[in-house]
């Protein structure tokens, strides 16, 4: 794996540990890191070695204080921008990882940086923790999904009222309207949230894939069909540890 | 500020539409107010609870698509003249078609405050879910009784309400058909905030400042973001997102955001 400049990636024990680690802007989020990000989760989705995530951000000041401003407008065309959108989909590839992604939230926690930890699947929150979208103060709306990840976690409701106002949620906030599902004190985040993502990988790693992924498909499916597709998740477990016949 | 209490003057910038219509009392009104580039509609007809009737419905239908059309308005804020929101039902009357109006609130794409001054039932509620942003005082009370009636709601509750609250929130107000009061509505997510008694507009009016600071197609785009992308697969959703960015590219409000930003200034949106 080469070195990265953008991000820090390391593997331990079956957790590979991607840190924003930018910390001099607030970890705002960049092309470069974009680039590096991708390149890192195409890497992880496929290694074996790799249970689960834990995605955090450097410094003391902030997950992800939002996409990098001063690169904005630098795109040709629209056009160039909607093509190098889906050349390198970074977005797409967080959502659709197998692995559990989990989020250890401090400080700063803005745009990109709500939007990023929407696309993991637990959140934990120091308790200085900000949550924001700043984006129609500057003329734009989300681009990393927060207008769809967000309104599917804590409904459109909330999700509206973030959008619309800017209004910035603290940490005890989040965590009422369910857009973190724990908050802990500032020295114990790093500590909390590896330990919740190894109860989760306590689990028999195919058990945790299959739950992810009759959630996530299922939720995109009309009942009756995502109920066929929970059917033949739990059956393919089930005949693989021999409890069933397949 | 109070709007409630001027909110009887209809001055010269008003829509000359349905005018006709908003003279006989009984019949009940729809107030229109502007201030700025904000629309206050004040639901007026008091002596039944500002329960929506089939004048007040046209005033909407026509309002609706006016003022969305209409540049300099930026924001609607919804409101009801006296003690109550809006509760119940006009009485359905045989050969007509039942009164309905939040269809036209939810076809607005600029953002729409509902200012819940009291009671906010049945109908009344059905308008507010057609809204954005909920702000209520503790006192008013919530819900859809529709069920106790032999009837269930025709103005979107069924759906508007689930989709807000999950399936097991609004399976529970539908079937048992009771009122939940301000501090339970905001619990469960059906109002955004809570004011103290007498603080109504003041929360509204920050509300709508803090509307009022982002630029108004980014505005749009949000709100069209999440409602459509909710219709759709997240895949699909994700796309609709990217689209209505690279969209966005083309205005000048984005590029005065990202300099003001770079500036350290406030933005000076033209809505272009």
């Amino acid at each position: 794996m080469s070195t990265f400049e953008t991000i820090k990636y390391e593997k331990d024990g079956g957790i590979a540990s991607i840190t924003l680690n930018r910390p001099g802007v607030l970890n705002a989020y960049n092309m470069q890191m974009r680039d590096e990000m991708y390149q890192v989760l195409e890497a992880v989705q496929d290694d074996p070695e790799v249970a689960g995530v834990l995605l955090s951000g450097a410094g003391e000041r902030a997950f992800c204080a939002g996409a990098d401003l001063t690169e904005f407008g630098t795109a040709p065309s629209q056009v160039i921008a909607r093509q190098v959108r889906w050349e390198r989909d970074v977005w797409g590839l967080m959502a659709s990882i197998p692995q559990p992604m989990v989020a250890a939230l401090h400080g700063y926690v803005l745009g990109s940086g709500v939007e990023i930890a929407a696309l993991c699947d637990l959140r934990v929150a120091a308790e200085d923790a900000v949550f924001g979208l700043p984006e129609v103060t500057l003329g734009m709306v989300p681009a990393a999904g927060g207008s769809q990840t967000l309104p599917r976690l804590v409904g459109r409701g909330v999700a509206l009222e973030m959008l619309l106002t800017s209004r910035r949620l603290d940490a005890r906030e989040a965590l009422r309207v369910c857009l973190v599902h724990r908050v802990v004190p500032r020295e114990r985040l790093m500590e909390e949230a590896l330990g919740l993502l190894h109860r989760v990988l306590s689990h028999p790693p195919a058990a945790v894939r299959a739950i992810k992924e009759a959630v996530r498909r299922g939720a995109d499916m009309p009942l009756a069909e995502a109920l066929d597709l929970e059917w033949r998740l739990a059956m393919a477990l089930a005949s693989g540890r021999g409890i069933v016949k397949s | 500020m109070t709007p409630l209490a001027v909110h009887g003057n209809m001055g010269p910038d008003t829509y000359q539409i349905a005018s006709h219509r908003l003279s006989p009392m009984p019949a009940g009104k729809v107030v229109f107010r502007r201030s700025g580039g904000v629309v206050y509609l004040t639901l007026d007809r008091p002596r039944t609870g500002n329960r929506l009737s089939a004048d007040m419905a046209d005033a909407l239908l026509q309002w609706c698509p006016a003022l969305d059309q209409d540049p300099t308005v930026r924001l609607v804020v919804l409101t009801g003249r006296g003690a109550c929101f809006s509760c119940g039902w006009e009485p359905l009357r045989p050969g007509q078609g039942p009164v309905r109006a939040a269809g036209a609130l939810a076809a607005v794409h600029k953002p729409i405050i509902a200012a819940v001054n009291g009671d906010c039932t049945d109908q009344g509620l059905e308008l507010a879910l057609a809204c954005d942003i909920r702000v209520a005082v503790p006192e008013a009370r919530f819900g859809l009784t529709h069920t106790a009636h032999g009837l269930i709601p025709w103005d979107g509750g069924t759906q508007r309400l689930s989709r807000l609250l999950g399936p097991a929130r609004a399976m529970e107000m539908l079937l048992l058909a009771e009122l939940v009061d301000g501090q339970q509505a905001y619990q469960m997510g059906l109002v955004h905030r809570l004011a103290e008694s007498g603080e109504l507009w003041d929360v509204v009016e920050e509300v709508a400042s803090r509307i009022l600071g982002g630029a108004s197609v980014a505005l749009a785009y949000a709100k069209e973001a999440v409602h459509h992308g909710m219709d759709m697969t997240l895949e699909q959703g994700l796309r609709l997102e990217a689209d209505l960015n690279f969209i966005l590219h083309s205005t000048s409000d984005r590029a005065e955001g990202i300099r003001s930003f770079l500036e350290r200034r406030s933005p000076r949106f033209t809505g272009e």
